[in-house]
């Protein structure tokens, strides 16, 4: 699992992906939602247009079929005598020639005016049927012709009836015919193949005239229900099982039939297989936004982590300069407070040396003498301490000049030539030739020079070996000081630049300021320092000076 | 050259006194005053060559005197002295005219010889 310092990054990660997924899918899914309903409009205003057309095609087609039926029965009236009509072998050959040319008219008689059958033929038994007291034989005696609804009647099966009056000498017949119902069916049915609409005829009761399916049955109430009267092609929109239809329907026959016709509305597959350009974006959309989300929330993430870093780091190098300039104050108030009372012990001492020097015959001269020597020595070595301290606190400048680093190394090993040989260290000299001169503050870097090489020559002691090298880096200057001695362990190694801590023990000149001097004089300087140790193989010093060419002269007098 | 005449300023008499015992000891003529007062005072009495100033004194600090002395006495040399040592009193120190900035603690053969190359300088 995951260290808990980073938990509140996850978190935020987290939010942050969420947030983005938000701001891509909101406006994906809007402008997808959008262009569907656009879409749908479009596809449903099409659509419409469609049902109207096939709606109107479908009543002029019923309506020419009606007609042409009812047409084709007067003609038959018109043209036979009552006496050819009354012989069932001509009613057989009418009927044959009507059927053969695939007209839809399924038996064909001849009714007195007594509503009995005088002839028939066709395929039922209409023996001792009686029509007198129906409805529609006084409608054809009265208004010459009739046409029905689709109903069950004497014959006990949906059937529709055209009848036409005729009228020879001075009395009335009725010719009347049955119509097969799957023709008209058919009719209808095939309005609809194309578009997948179910496409039927209801009577002003609601009731199926002709079936869209072979499921359902005629004269059944159809599930729309009565439609309402009206003129024209009316379309309307309706729901069922949850899904959009479009309802069109009109009037036909004189207001007794109307034709419906439902489609129902594209489904959302329908609508998006429509605009697969659409479809692949919004897929692609879909799938994109998390893996962006993720990926942005990743990176800023990371920035954010970096900036926190910086920042830290930025905290850390500012409350180190605060440290340090604390401590340069304390330093130099406390060598101030010290510097006082050494210069008074020193006059006194030096009082009682003149004393000394002015009555040699003394006996215990000698002694007091040495006495006195050690505490000029002790002043001395206070000495040493305030003005080093004095000296870490001010950060003196004197104007920079060019320098030749390696002659400034040389001469500084020459202030330790004394040391150098009571200890019997070997020093290698390693300066490469190419060496530029850099601008820099010659007295700044010989003290850090002289510090690096005392602690080297302490840390390697009797019979050592330091290594110094220079070479040319960076557009400037490194130098490396090097020892062989017992190196510092890890854990002292990252304290050695701080004020104060030493690990040579308290005795001697060692302050424990050395190293923080270093730095801080690297600082200024505009260079670099660096510590790099192994416990048993030795410490190395890296140094690096900038050319300090372009920079002008920012090593000048650089007050505190 | 004659042995200069010397007037050593501070506020610690602890200081003054074995100073003044071991410069006069070496044969070189010396007074001190304990501020910057008496020490005009006593420039404006005798002559002298050489002004050694503590910086920081009660009353009238070193680098007023140094002022002073540069404008009233200008053929007495000044050399500050103290224990108080700050870069910006050193780089005003040299600025107002004081030959050289010393710190205590410091060897009096050091000392004297700086005198003399104040003096030497000066004359």
């Amino acid at each position: 699992m995951a260290q808990p310092a980073l938990s509140p990054y996850r978190r935020l990660r987290g939010q942050m992906f969420l947030v983005l997924l938000c701001f891509g899918y909101v406006p994906l899914i809007v402008m997808g939602a959008a262009g569907l309903m656009a879409n749908r409009e479009a596809a449903e205003a099409r659509m419409r247009n469609v049902l109207e057309a096939m709606v109107k095609n479908r009543r002029a087609t019923v309506e020419l079929f009606l007609e042409t039926t009812r047409r084709q029965l007067e003609l038959v009236a018109a043209s036979s005598s009552v006496e050819q009509l009354s012989l069932p072998t001509f009613l057989e050959a009418l009927l044959d020639q009507m059927r053969h040319d695939n007209g839809p008219i399924v038996d064909l008689g001849l009714i007195g005016d007594t509503g009995r059958y005088l002839a028939y033929a066709g395929p039922y038994r209409v023996e001792g049927l009686d029509y007198r007291d129906q409805g529609w034989f006084h409608e054809v005696l009265v208004l010459g012709r009739h046409e029905s609804d689709i109903f069950l009647g004497l014959r006990r099966f949906p059937h529709m009836v055209v009848a036409v009056k005729k009228r020879e000498a001075g009395r009335d017949w009725i010719v009347r015919a049955t119509i097969d119902t799957d023709i008209l069916s058919g009719l209808v049915r095939e309005g609809g193949l194309e578009s997948g609409a179910d496409v039927f005829i209801l009577n002003r009761a609601g009731e199926y005239q002709t079936k869209y399916s072979d499921s359902h049955r005629l004269m059944e109430k159809a599930e729309c229900g009565p439609q309402p009267l009206h003129s024209g092609v009316r379309v309307t929109v309706g729901r069922q099982d949850g899904r959009r239809q479009l309802i069109a329907t009109t009037w036909l026959r004189g207001d007794s039939w109307v034709l419906v016709a439902i489609q129902r509305a594209p489904g959302l597959a329908a609508l998006l297989g429509g605009q697969s350009a659409v479809a692949a974006l919004l897929a692609v959309g879909l799938v994109l936004v998390p893996v962006l989300s993720h990926v942005i929330a990743r990176h800023r993430l990371r920035q954010i982590r970096g900036l926190e870093r910086e920042r830290a780091a930025l905290y850390e190098s500012v409350a180190q300069d605060q440290k340090m300039a604390a401590i340069g104050r304390l330093a130099a108030g406390i060598a101030h407070e010290i510097n006082n009372p050494l210069a008074i012990i020193q006059a006194q001492a030096g009082v009682m040396a003149d004393m000394l020097a002015d009555d040699p015959a003394s006996r215990s001269c000698s002694e007091f003498r040495e006495r006195i020597g050690k505490i000029e020595a002790q002043v001395e070595r206070g000495r040493k301490v305030t003005h080093r301290l004095l000296g870490f606190s001010r950060r003196v400048g004197h104007e920079s000049e060019p320098v030749d680093v390696a002659a400034a190394i040389d001469e500084t090993l020459s202030f330790v030539e004394k040391e150098l040989e009571s200890l019997r260290v070997r020093i290698v000299r390693d300066y490469a030739a190419d060496v530029p001169i850099v601008r820099s503050n010659l007295s700044q870097m010989q003290q850090v020079f002289l510090n690096l090489v005392n602690n080297a020559l302490d840390a390697v002691g009797d019979g050592g070996e330091v290594r110094i090298g220079v070479s040319n880096k960076e557009r400037g200057v490194a130098v490396s000081i090097a020892d062989n001695g017992p190196g510092i362990p890890p854990a002292d190694l990252a304290r050695v630049f701080e004020p104060f801590y030493s690990t040579k023990g308290g005795a001697g000149r060692h302050s424990g300021l050395g190293l923080a001097i270093c730095q801080e004089i690297m600082r200024s300087l505009g260079g670099r320092i660096a510590v790099e140790s192994n416990v048993g193989v030795g410490t190395t010093f890296s140094l690096w000076f900038p050319s300090g060419h372009e920079r002008g002269d920012e090593g000048g007098v650089a007050g505190s | 050259m004659a042995d200069p005449r010397v007037l050593l300023v501070d506020d610690e008499v602890e200081f003054l006194e074995p100073m003044k015992a071991r410069i006069e000891r070496r044969g070189i003529a010396c007074n001190t005053a304990t501020n910057g007062e008496d020490a005009l005072r006593a420039l404006a009495r005798e002559r002298f060559d050489c002004a050694v100033v503590d910086v920081r004194m009660p009353g009238m600090d070193g680098i007023e005197l140094l002022r002073r002395i540069r404008r009233d006495f200008p053929s007495v040399a000044v050399v500050l002295l103290t224990g108080h040592a700050s870069v910006e009193l050193g780089v005003q120190g040299m600025d107002l005219g004081a030959f050289e900035y010393l710190l205590k603690p410091i060897e009096l053969d050091d000392l004297l010889d700086t005198v003399r190359r104040a003096v030497a300088q000066q004359a």
